[in-house]
């Protein structure tokens, strides 16, 4: 049966490996660095170069497509997700690997319609690894099939999560208190990479049963989260209800089992959504 | 100083021999106790590859180690060997993994090897003649300024309350600073080499032992990076601590900021 979004996704995996060229050409000079909402929400100029690079191809095949690009959305633009074929872009994810070369950089890009991912492209440029999930179609890393971890014991798991760049004293304190938790459990180990598209993959890989994080935005994991369900594994809120992609938190796990477990650990909270309109000062 | 690098050659050959022997077990399954059988075959491999050469050189490895076996070092020249760093890693398949070999005289570093094994990065240095990736040259990122730092270490390999407050209460010190970000890849000797590539400013962690960090140490130096005690004391390999950075400044910035737990060093005799 003909896919009728494969020539879509077929470009995204085309842009998704260019894209990351000019990621890996950037790493061999200099990169200067700017800031956002804080003194550690870095920007680069790869970054914004990457984005347009992405939004032109894809306006000049797909003219009638919408877009949520990170860059885009710090330049003002609406995070507003309509039933429309929407492209969903995060130019670098793991932008503070990418200042420093640390070596965990992803270009991703989730395509939704009806407000549904269709598909998801993960390109860890550094690794070379091309990560493409279809909705009913399966997940997959450089063409083999990808599948989650059969751990149900969390204290047999590796969990990932980030600490992210919010420094407000009560996020920062709720968020130690739910790494306390976790690590007491106790786990195997608890890593972090740096990137949320990549620990989606991670988690899709089977490498870990899961990963929780609050802060993150839609363009971040749009893509990984239907790494993650296509692989056999679960999306959940940190509440333990329905994930939301517009609402900053999510946790991604192998199973039920585990998921669960995580989140009675968690202490949340509830960052300003991405589909918030801007306030006005 | 020629015979060291025999040594030095010979090492590199034996740990790319001796990594085949991880890929080996991945394929099977992974179980705790197939893992304890690959330490310890991939350990003994090692040492009786360097007992046939050297028959007069001592072992430091973790296997043997756990077996009973003295640790103890000496000036005699001595090989001190992790067969697997990052055992939850490699269990998991989570894919940083390292064979990590370190060789003294006179307990002086001569030269340290980390393999990477699932990224095929063969990362090492010799005293006095720089450090290297896959042959490339290897530059510690030179960052003085601590709140323009990407700081790595490990979380969650504390099982006591003690040390996983401490734990939690050093990053959360260096993350409000504040510092870039922090980063953990469950391996001391992968995670001490990204300071020496530049792709991070600075590595602590308090807990592992000699074998995890005696050549990602020497490799660290040799890019011109700096390694000390956490209390900012000089560098010793035994006592279970260690900050490694990208400069002086920031080596210090950190020792001044974190705590230890105490820790029974490697080279103290049971009770």
């Amino acid at each position: 049966m003909a896919d009728q979004w494969q020539n879509a996704m077929d470009h995204a995996v085309a842009i998704a490996r260019k894209a990351g060229e000019v990621v890996r050409e950037a790493l061999r000079g200099d990169r200067k660095v700017m800031t956002k909402s804080s003194s550690i929400d870095l920007v680069t100029q790869t970054d914004q170069k990457v984005e347009q690079l992405i939004i032109q191809s894809v306006k000049e095949r797909f003219p009638a497509h919408r877009f949520i690009g990170e860059e885009s959305v710090a330049a003002g633009e609406p995070c507003d997700l309509t039933d429309q074929p929407t492209w969903i872009i995060d130019p670098i994810d793991g932008t503070t690997n990418f200042v420093h070369a640390f070596p965990f950089v992803a270009v991703s890009i989730g395509f939704c319609v009806d407000k549904k991912v269709e598909f998801g492209v993960v390109y860890s440029c550094l690794e070379d690894k091309m990560f493409v999930a279809r909705r009913g179609r399966g997940a997959f890393c450089n063409g083999e099939p990808l599948k989650v971890s059969d751990q149900e014991d969390i204290k047999r798991s590796i969990v990932v999560t980030e600490f992210g760049s919010n420094r407000d004293p009560d996020a920062v304190d709720r968020i130690f208190s739910s790494l306390r938790k976790i690590v007491c459990l106790p786990v195997h180990g608890v890593r972090s990479a740096g990137t949320a598209a990549i620990n989606l993959c991670l988690v899709a890989s089977g490498s870990v049963e899961a990963y929780y994080e609050i802060g993150i935005h839609v363009w971040d994991v749009a893509a990984g989260s239907l790494m993650v369900t296509e692989a056999g594994g679960v999306l959940l809120d940190v509440e333990g209800g329905d994930v939301d992609l517009m609402s900053r938190r999510i946790v991604a796990a192998n199973n039920r089992a585990v998921a669960g477990q995580i989140i009675r650990q968690l202490n949340v909270f509830s960052p300003p959504r991405d589909d918030t309109l801007p306030s006005h000062e | 100083m020629s015979d060291w690098c025999d040594c030095f050659n010979f090492g590199i050959s034996i740990t790319k021999q001796a990594s085949e022997q991880h890929k080996d077990v991945r394929v099977k399954s992974s179980s705790a106790d197939l893992v304890t059988e690959t330490d310890e075959r991939v350990e003994n491999l090692l040492i009786s590859a360097i007992r046939n050469r050297y028959p007069l050189h001592r072992f430091i490895g973790e296997e043997s180690v756990a077996a009973g076996e003295h640790l103890e070092l000496t000036d005699t020249p001595t090989w001190i060997i992790d067969p697997i760093d990052g055992t939850v890693n490699f269990v998991h398949r989570f894919p940083f993994v390292a064979i990590s070999i370190a060789f003294t005289v006179n307990k002086q570093t001569e030269f340290g090897i980390v393999y990477s094994c699932v990224e095929d990065k063969l990362f090492c240095a010799q005293r006095g003649g720089g450090a290297f990736l896959n042959g490339e040259p290897l530059h510690v990122s030179g960052q003085e300024d601590i709140s323009r730092c990407l700081v790595v270490t490990e979380i969650g390999a504390e099982r006591d309350d003690l040390a996983l407050s401490i734990m939690t209460s050093n990053i959360f010190r260096l993350l409000t600073l504040p510092v870039h970000g922090v980063r953990a890849l469950g391996t001391a000797a992968v995670d001490m080499c990204q300071v020496a590539t530049g792709g991070a400013d600075v590595y602590y962690h308090i807990g592992m032992h000699c074998w995890d960090i005696a050549a990602s140490a020497i490799i660290v130096q040799e890019a011109g990076g700096v390694v000390m005690d956490t209390d900012g004391s000089q560098f010793d390999m035994m006592s279970r601590r260690v900050i490694a950075a990208s400069s002086l400044v920031v080596a210090g910035r950190v020792a001044d900021m974190i705590q230890a737990f105490p820790c029974r060093r490697d080279d103290e005799q049971p009770v």
